[in-house]
């Protein structure tokens, strides 16, 4: 009797403690989307509000760039948005999780969702890491310029609106394999 | 003789709890494990599924890989100052993306074994966590890989007027045509990938 009862107070013991632990990795789930929540929003934002006009003029060459003159940026910003609005929709997804304890079917959508995501926002990153890259070096087989050299304030802008959107990536991937541990853990 | 049902007296409730109690765990346990078999069922299916696309994701990304790495062409004609010969290593990001998914290529025959424990061990959670967070990381390289080669063959098709980029398609069309299925072949390798993500998040559910 005595060795049924230390049984039965042990494993509500582990239930309590998994119970607890469940729940960090749950608000632990909360506060990272709320990070890159912002980090993509600011990505966003960085890129779109591109802006630069050269102060001389001649009558055939441009000397104004602004984010929408390249499709792989423009890409890059539509994704960043799409991202940020997905992370900000599935908060309260992510606030039942802490509540509650049955989360098994969501999970499994959330995690869903969240690869998802997370190719679209890597796809975006990269495409203008590609055109940023050459935007800075150029290439000299193809005879395509590098334009860093005239837009100063434009490159340094497209440059660093890339790192919040690449902090989001590893965000998103922590947040996957959160997830992931959480489904594995149940009981 | 007469007498048909004897009344046995228990004389310590201690016992008898006990006893109740011993026949509920084993009805738990005999119901855990009906549902253990019947969840294996379908899990072996999900492992199965996801051991062939892993071999049909080896085949894209080793073609994608050696497309791009045997892209070339020589145009007929020269002049003194312009070049006409292209091949991948003129472009640091199609140097990336041959490395890049050789390397998925390798991390996914690497990834063989733990698919065919979880064939052989459908109810284990360890291994198919572990191919869940490995997959995802290597979904991220490719993804940046296909996307960053997809940028750059966008540009090399259309060009880009505000910029004065002016696309190479038009005289490099073979270096063209293979740069791009290249892309295209890596594209659908990723797919795969996150097929086999969201295979191995279902089949990570405990019943």
């Amino acid at each position: 009797m005595k060795s049924g009862q230390a049984e039965i107070v042990e494993t509500s013991k582990a239930i309590q403690k998994s119970g607890l632990m469940s729940r960090r990795n749950a608000i632990l789930e909360f506060i990272l989307r709320i990070v890159a929540f912002f980090n993509t929003i600011t990505s966003a934002i960085l890129m779109a509000t591109t802006n630069e006009t050269l102060p001389f003029f001649a009558q055939f060459i441009r000397f104004h760039a602004e984010y929408s003159d390249l499709p792989a940026l423009t890409f890059f910003v539509i994704a960043n948005a799409v991202v940020s609005g997905y992370l900000i929709l599935s908060l309260p997804l992510a606030f039942v999780h802490i509540v509650k304890s049955k989360t098994q079917n969501s999970r499994v959508l959330l995690i869903i969702l969240d690869v998802a995501m997370l190719g679209l926002l890597t796809a975006g990153a990269s495409s203008a890491a590609a055109i940023v890259y050459l935007a800075h070096k150029g290439n000299n087989n193809t005879n395509w310029f590098s334009i860093c050299q005239q837009f100063n304030s434009f490159c340094e802008r497209i440059s660093g609106s890339l790192i919040g959107s690449f902090v989001a990536v590893f965000l998103l991937i922590l947040l996957i394999l959160l997830s992931a541990i959480a489904l594995s853990r149940r009981h | 003789m007469a007498k048909e049902s004897t009344t046995i007296e228990v004389g310590e409730p201690s016992t008898v709890t006990k006893s109740t109690s011993h026949v509920v765990v084993d009805e738990k346990k005999k119901k855990g494990f009906v549902a253990a078999t019947a969840g294996g069922g379908y899990k072996r299916g999900l492992a199965i599924f996801d051991f062939l696309l892993r071999l049909a994701a080896i085949v894209t990304t080793i073609t994608a890989s050696s497309v791009m790495y045997t892209a070339e062409e020589t145009l007929p004609f020269f002049t003194q100052f312009l070049q006409f010969q292209a091949g991948y290593d003129d472009f640091a990001t199609f140097q990336f993306f041959v490395i890049a998914i050789a390397m998925v290529a390798s991390y996914l025959v690497l990834s063989l074994p733990f698919s065919i424990v979880t064939i052989i061990r459908p109810l284990a959670a360890a291994p198919r966590l572990i191919l869940l967070i490995s997959d995802t990381v290597v979904v991220t390289l490719a993804t940046s890989a296909a996307a960053a080669a997809a940028a750059i063959v966008y540009l090399a098709h259309n060009g880009n007027p505000n910029t004065n980029w002016l696309p190479i398609c038009q005289q490099f069309g073979d270096f063209c045509q293979a740069v791009s299925s290249a892309v295209v072949a890596s594209s659908i390798a990723v797919v795969f990938f996150i097929i086999l993500i969201v295979i191995s998040a279902i089949a990570l559910k405990k019943h």
